[in-house]
């Protein structure tokens, strides 16, 4: 083996020319974690979305709450069910929920887009545990009042707090702001259910209706027993199959995505593959004297990848520190887009975690391993007295 | 300069290699960032192109989730200026068992090909399909990703509405490539009376209404004239042009834009560095000829200005094949059978020109301090340099 020694004391005399190498490929990474972590971020707060026991029932095919309708006689069917748990004074923990659109412009834009509006009963509260009051106060039932994550209200007009918007010809208060730990609860309205019906004549009926069971094996019978039921004629899916339905939906993002990555890292291997043989160029004398003194040709292809992945390895340091800076300046780097499972605003945080970070860092040993590979296999061609004779 | 042409062009390639990956790794990269911008700009410029139709589209206030009365419609009709109209309701059924859906319009059989003047369909298909309540016309690019041919039937199953429709393909239309030719239409009526007869709350929506005026100059009077007349109706309406109409949805997908700046920043700021390094590379072991060139007379400007046209050179090459090739790749590649919806997608002439223009940039700007440095070498010490 030719000692590591000997590549990184190379690397350190040819200082510009590695640098320059480091700062390209550390881009690259930086680049391809930022798409990563933008569809992982989605992807993430879909699934924290979903609670494992909690079940969705809603009209038979419709995918998304919005478009969906149950009436208030058939959801008492379906709350006689058994297998719903219930909560410390026995009353069952399924909440009756109305989910209308409201149509808001983004801070700084003109043309509005859809905003989930959701009206609730005390009980929702039960069914998302993470969800905390923490600006101002909760909304009080009978008054068009609203809470707003914190998140929509930084982005939306009207949804700052003490601050009012529409929804149809109702003029809402924004009373609080709440968080909810991330997810899809994030990016929602809330407001008082009845109120809520109202405003948008849709008394008598809900979107959904939202239950906790028991256990696993009470959540499978309860969705097999609402499918099944013909006077019920609904549809019941587990949340987690909801929100991972959605997140299916999302597929032209991860295509983009990965669709960069795929480009940058082979534009990144071309640059690579410069830097190497530049570097073995003009060390042809060395790799002579190496191979004189009895360094066989595996250990020199060994040494010369190993100098090729360390240039890279170096990079993709940089490139995820890169990432994380800016997740600490901006404080979690916090974007929206429209979930194309609803057509309404989703608001999420990009996601650089350890996978995403990972994933860069394999990107960029891959231009390091490819990259290098060219370089070094000519390194080792080279016939000792050629090169011990060049200049 | 023109007489040292030859000269610098063999200079490019002296190190065939490493001119090469170079010119790739431009290429690739410049491929990237021109097709991520023509993702926002070629919908710009099909909406600027579809100006000429005088199209309006009218939704209701609460946008397109809110329920615009199929009543609207004769309103619409009635109103000067308007030329034509017809209800395009987003069905938004699943056919099968795909995940991904595709654009299915209820609408009025005999008008929608007059307010979509520039759809061809041959007159027996379309008069098929009039007298044809379950029929349907489909776009020629979804006949053919999906194998439909005419009297084909496609199910299709609600998903906002609680109707299933079984439709059977009476027509195909087809049009020049700068119009959508995956729409599925068929008749209103269809969907409507089914809706109707369960007393569906939701019947009877027109989604919304498209017209057509008969001159350019009427648009604006007609979008504010329909605006005002539903002011006070159950239904408040708001009108876009064609062109509005189609950024909104851009809208919808939030900070995109963004994004792709950004991207394309540290896309360009990579090629930079590796472009420069490669320069550097060249015109260190180019030491002693440098001094030998500025020994017989070449003056520092024409020297700085050699190594400046090789890399520019270098990086118009990288750009032609990335920027141009990109356009031609998706001139010859439909994507509409990969990703449904993206039928339309092409790289404009801007784009593809703001590309190359970028590449010389690139080139330019990574050439700058490898060239300075080689004019500055003097002729004594580079001459004595052994490399």
């Amino acid at each position: 083996m030719v000692p590591l020694k000997y590549n990184l004391r190379s690397l350190r005399a040819r200082k510009v020319g590695s640098l320059m190498t480091v700062l390209g490929v550390g881009m690259v990474v930086w680049a391809s974690i930022f798409a990563f972590g933008l569809s992982a971020g989605l992807d993430k707060t879909l699934e924290i979305a979903a609670h494992p026991l909690d079940v969705l029932v809603l009209r038979k095919g419709a995918t998304s709450e919005a478009v969906s309708g149950v009436s208030d006689a058939v959801a008492r069917d379906v709350l006689a069910l058994p297998g719903i748990a219930t909560d410390g004074e026995g009353q069952p923990l399924a909440s009756r929920e109305l989910v209308v659109f409201g149509y808001l412009p983004r801070r700084g834009q003109t043309q509005p887009v859809n905003v989930t509006v959701r009206g609730v009963e005390p009980v929702a509260r039960q069914l998302r545990e993470g969800m905390r009051i923490v600006a101002g106060r909760d909304f009080r039932p009978g008054l068009r009042e609203a809470v707003v994550s914190r998140a929509m209200s930084a982005r939306f007009q009207g949804l700052g707090l003490d601050e009012e918007f529409a929804v149809q010809e109702g003029q809402f208060r924004v009373v609080g702001l709440f968080e909810a730990g991330g997810g899809a609860v994030e990016s929602e309205v809330w407001t008082d259910r009845n109120v809520l019906a109202q405003t948008v004549n849709r008394t008598g009926s809900m979107s959904s209706l939202q239950l906790r069971a028991a256990s696993a094996a009470a959540q499978e019978q309860l969705v097999n027993r609402v499918k099944a039921d013909e006077q019920i004629d609904l549809n019941a899916v587990t949340e987690a199959q909801y929100y991972a339905d959605q997140a299916a939906q999302s597929g032209l993002l991860k295509i983009v995505g990965g669709m960069i990555a795929f480009f940058l890292t082979i534009g990144a291997m071309f640059a690579v593959a410069n830097t190497m043989y530049g570097a073995i160029a003009s060390r042809a004398r060395e790799i002579g004297t190496l191979r004189a003194l009895g360094f066989g040709r595996g250990s020199i292809l060994m040494a010369f990848l190993l100098e090729s992945l360390v240039l890279c390895g170096l990079g993709a340091a940089l490139g995820c520190l890169g990432a994380l800076a800016l997740q600490a300046a901006t404080g979690g780097l916090r974007t929206g887009t429209m979930n194309p499972g609803t057509f309404t605003e989703l608001a999420f945080s990009f996601d650089f975690g350890p996978r995403v970070l990972l994933k860069g860092a394999l990107l960029a040993m891959a231009m390091g391993l490819l990259g290098g590979l060219m370089p070094a296999l000519r390194a080792v061609r080279m016939k000792v007295v050629d090169a011990l004779r060049e200049a | 300069m023109i007489k040292y042409l030859p000269l610098i062009v063999r200079n490019v390639f002296r190190n065939k290699i490493r001119s090469l990956f170079t010119g790739a790794s431009i290429a690739v990269s410049l491929f990237l960032v021109v097709t991520l911008y023509a993702l926002l700009t070629h919908q710009d410029e099909l909406a600027e192109a579809s100006k000429v139709h005088n199209r309006v589209a009218v939704m209701h206030k609460a946008g397109l989730s809110g329920q615009l009365p199929i009543g609207h419609l004769d309103r619409v009709r009635s109103m000067p200026a308007v030329q034509v109209a017809a209800p395009m309701s987003w069905f938004g059924g699943n056919y099968r068992e795909e995940t991904v859906q595709f654009a299915q319009f209820g609408t009025d059989p005999q008008t929608i090909f007059k307010v979509y003047e520039e759809l061809e369909i041959p007159p027996d298909q379309l008069a098929a399909w009039q007298k044809d309540r379950t029929g349907c016309i489909v776009g020629s690019v979804i006949a053919r990703n999906k194998g439909w041919k005419i009297g084909d039937r496609i199910p299709l199953q609600g998903n906002i509405y609680p109707v299933d429709l079984e439709l059977t393909v009476d027509g195909i239309y087809d049009g020049p490539s700068t119009v959508d030719r995956e729409w599925l239409l068929f008749h209103f009526d269809y969907m409507d009376q089914a809706l109707q007869e369960m007393r569906y709350p939701t019947a009877g929506n027109a989604g919304i209404v498209m017209l057509r005026t008969t001159t350019a100059e009427q648009v604006p009077q007609v979008m504010r004239a329909i605006e005002d007349a539903f002011a006070s109706s159950d239904a408040p309406v708001k009108s876009l042009t064609e062109k509005q109409f189609a950024q909104s949805f851009t809208e919808m997908f939030g900070n995109v834009r963004g994004f792709i700046r950004y991207t394309s920043l540290a896309v360009v700021s990579a090629l930079l560095c590796v472009a420069a390094n490669t320069m550097a590379m060249s015109v260190r072991e180019r030491t002693r000829e440098i001094a030998l060139l500025k020994a017989i007379g070449f003056s520092k400007p024409s020297v700085l200005t050699m190594f400046l046209c090789e890399s520019v050179l270098i990086g118009l090459v990288g750009g032609v094949v990335g920027a141009l090739g990109g356009k031609l790749l998706f001139s010859l590649v439909d994507l509409s059978t990969v990703a449904p919806g993206l039928g339309l997608f092409y790289i404009p002439w801007g784009t593809a020109l703001w590309g190359l223009a970028l590449a010389s940039l690139i080139g330019l700007l990574s050439g700058l301090v490898p060239a300075w440095r080689a004019a500055q070498i003097s002729v004594i010490d580079g001459l004595r340099k052994v490399v």
